[in-house]
């Protein structure tokens, strides 16, 4: 992180302020996707479901509907899909990483079969920021973000449901014999996967005047890189959430900070990439030569 | 493990595919048009050999219980790569392809040495050469460049026709194929890289050399990647930055239809073949049916759960009639 301290400018209040907007519902989808990760799973789906969620949440505002309206559908429909995927692999068996893929492919053609890539527009003016100016409505959505953050990290850490995703991720059946039901904890940490996309999606919509259809591409991808760059183990049941949040900021920085370092836009994805494959690395070396003492290995690198 | 002898052999995912496959082509020969012609045929061919070329070299990678994510990638940095070589250092084409081609299976090896040396999970180090790939890509070219105006002999590769019908990639195609099948299925490779897919452990303790084995089928992943890619430009005559975008996903998709195991350890190159030839020939039919594209991608996602919860079933099934067999033989007794 120390490589920004060299451009003074990419502190100032104002442009923190938009990152942390846009970041938040990264950050929202992230939480969801770190929780079926821990769960030994893992959601390829999620962008999709996102531009679904979107979609649904601009239609239901042209409507008339109210937030708290808009945020229930968007988690009821994204819920619904995570329910599609927990069901196929906790009930059915199959490997989730070919269930998401399938769900994934079939909802994003599904949407631009139904809407043909047309913008959801002419959106009331209480929709975006939720009817409030741009400053609170970016407080809100922060507000949103990180209160997300501080429950998952309390459901985690304190509540037994927490401690359940991490049991069922470190071995389903010693925690089957230990009285947990790893094949319901599965469903339920997808169908909550697919709520926290929902929920994402609406806080993404907010910040524009009308919903893009492509919205969500490789969000995905994102997420995961900033789950495992955060620590979590892809093998389950390790890892931290405070982790992932670290990921999430280190990956979101990279686009401004090479703007900032006048350096061109275009090494983004390289640069992310590598991170990537440094952190995940230099977790495989500290496990190696047995210095691993944190949970997270990767992020003290970053 | 499961007995698989006689009729009972022939009664898996090969077969479903057949059905399938058969199922396709009736319903198209009545709704599509010219879609039952030799030209078609060899249409059909030829816009499958890219991604064959990936899900034939995917295989061995699903094989031995790995992933790999970056061949997308892959084939569109080699895409840029053979370009940058050709137009701006000046080299032959034959030369900057197989200079590309070298460049493919270093990369390639790349991820098999993080996966080997680190033993790190394949679906994580392939998602960052995922990103790493794509990205030098972009910064390479900027966004923006692009490689066209390729020779004529060069494009043939792509475009052209042997005998007048045969797409001149086609025999590229079987050579790696067939040199892929022979690998995995009719040598102690093949067979050790499946020991490896069903557990690691214990090939390393049949004394398999799992690391080098490993590092070859990534390497092996590499540069077959980076043939497709050299097909791919001279399909399309030009090299951009996001070819072969989402490739990786329908080569993933192509094998996995085709009966190999995402656990690694069962699988064939055949099935992938008759995976991949459902696939393509949906698509050409579909689109000669006047159906919408997005249609295509929906019937993907859907077939590919129906066909895996369908072998999940028989399976089932068949174990329920074993266990009952099993049962009367001990009455009789």
């Amino acid at each position: 992180m120390g490589l920004w301290l060299a451009a003074p400018d990419f502190f100032k209040a104002r442009q923190l302020l938009s990152l942390a907007t846009a970041t938040s519902p990264v950050l929202v989808a992230a939480m969801g996707v770190s929780m079926v990760i821990l769960c030994r799973q893992i959601d390829i789906s999620i962008g999709s479901q996102f531009a679904l969620c979107s979609v649904f949440v601009g239609l239901a505002a042209q409507r008339g509907g109210g937030p708290g309206e808009l945020l229930a559908l968007a988690m009821g429909v994204g819920g619904l899909m995570g329910a599609v995927n927990g069901a196929l692999v906790a009930g059915v068996g199959l490997p989730s990483i070919v269930v998401t893929l399938a769900t994934m492919v079939t909802w994003r053609e599904s949407l631009r079969w139904w809407r043909e890539g047309e913008f959801v527009r002419d959106l009331p003016e209480t929709f975006q920021w939720f009817g409030a100016a741009q400053s609170s409505g970016q407080w809100m959505v922060i507000g949103a973000g990180v209160s997300v953050l501080g429950g998952m990290v309390w459901f985690t850490q304190f509540c037994s449901g927490g401690r359940f995703i991490y049991a069922v991720g470190s071995d389903p059946e010693a925690a089957r014999l230990a009285g947990i039901r790893p094949r319901m904890v599965t469903f339920l940490v997808f169908v909550a996967a697919g709520a926290f996309t929902g929920l994402a999606a609406s806080l993404n919509a907010v910040r524009f005047t009308d919903v893009d259809p492509k919205t969500g591409t490789g969000l995905e991808m994102q997420a995961i890189a900033a789950v495992v760059v955060g620590g979590v183990a892809v093998s389950g049941g390790r890892g931290r959430v405070l982790g992932v949040f670290a990921g999430v900021l280190l990956l979101a920085c990279i686009g401004p900070g090479l703007v900032f370092l006048n350096l061109p836009p275009q090494w983004e994805r390289a640069i992310q990439g590598g991170i990537i494959l440094l952190a995940v690395a230099s977790d495989g070396f500290s496990a190696r030569t047995g210095h691993r003492n944190a949970i997270s290995g990767g992020k003290h690198h970053a | 493990m499961h007995d698989r002898s006689g009729w009972r052999r022939w009664l898996g995912i090969e077969l479903v595919l057949t059905l399938l496959l058969c199922m396709e082509l009736g319903i198209f020969s009545r709704t599509a048009t010219n879609f039952w012609t030799a030209q078609n045929f060899f249409e059909v061919l030829r816009l499958s050999v890219e991604i064959g070329l990936l899900a034939v070299a995917m295989t061995p990678v699903i094989l031995t219980g790995g992933i790999d994510l970056s061949v997308g990638s892959l084939l569109g940095l080699c895409a840029i790569c053979f370009g940058k070589l050709w137009r701006d250092a000046g080299l032959p084409p034959l030369v900057a392809g197989i200079a590309t081609i070298g460049l493919g299976v270093g990369l390639g090896s790349l991820n098999g040495v993080l996966v080997t040396r680190l033993r790190l999970p394949p679906l994580i180090v392939t998602l960052g050469s995922f990103s790493l790939f794509r990205g030098f890509a972009e910064a390479i070219t900027k966004g923006v460049d692009n490689f066209t105006n390729f020779p004529a002999s060069f494009l043939f590769l792509g475009q052209g026709y042997l005998f007048g019908v045969i797409p001149a990639q086609l025999p590229v195609f079987m050579l790696v194929a067939l040199a892929v099948w022979l690998l995995v299925h009719r040598t102690v490779i093949g067979r050790g890289l499946r020991a490896m897919g069903y557990s690691p452990e214990g090939a390393l303790y049949a004394g398999l050399p799992v690391s080098s084995r490993l590092m070859w089928v990534y390497g092996l992943a590499g540069g077959v990647s980076a043939l497709s890619a050299l097909v791919y430009v001279a399909h399309v005559g030009q090299a951009k930055a996001d070819a072969g975008t989402g490739y990786e996903l329908l080569a993933i998709t192509a094998v996995v239809l085709g009966g190999t195991s995402i656990f690694g350890g069962k699988g064939s190159v055949h099935g992938t073949l008759l995976g991949l030839a459902v696939l393509v020939v949906m698509k050409n039919g579909l689109i000669l049916s006047d159906q919408p594209g997005e249609l295509v991608g929906i019937v993907t996602g859907v077939l590919l759960l129906t066909v895996l919860s369908g072998e999940l079933l028989m399976k089932f099934l068949s174990r329920k009639s074993e266990v009952r067999r099993r049962e009367r033989l001990l009455k009789t007794r």
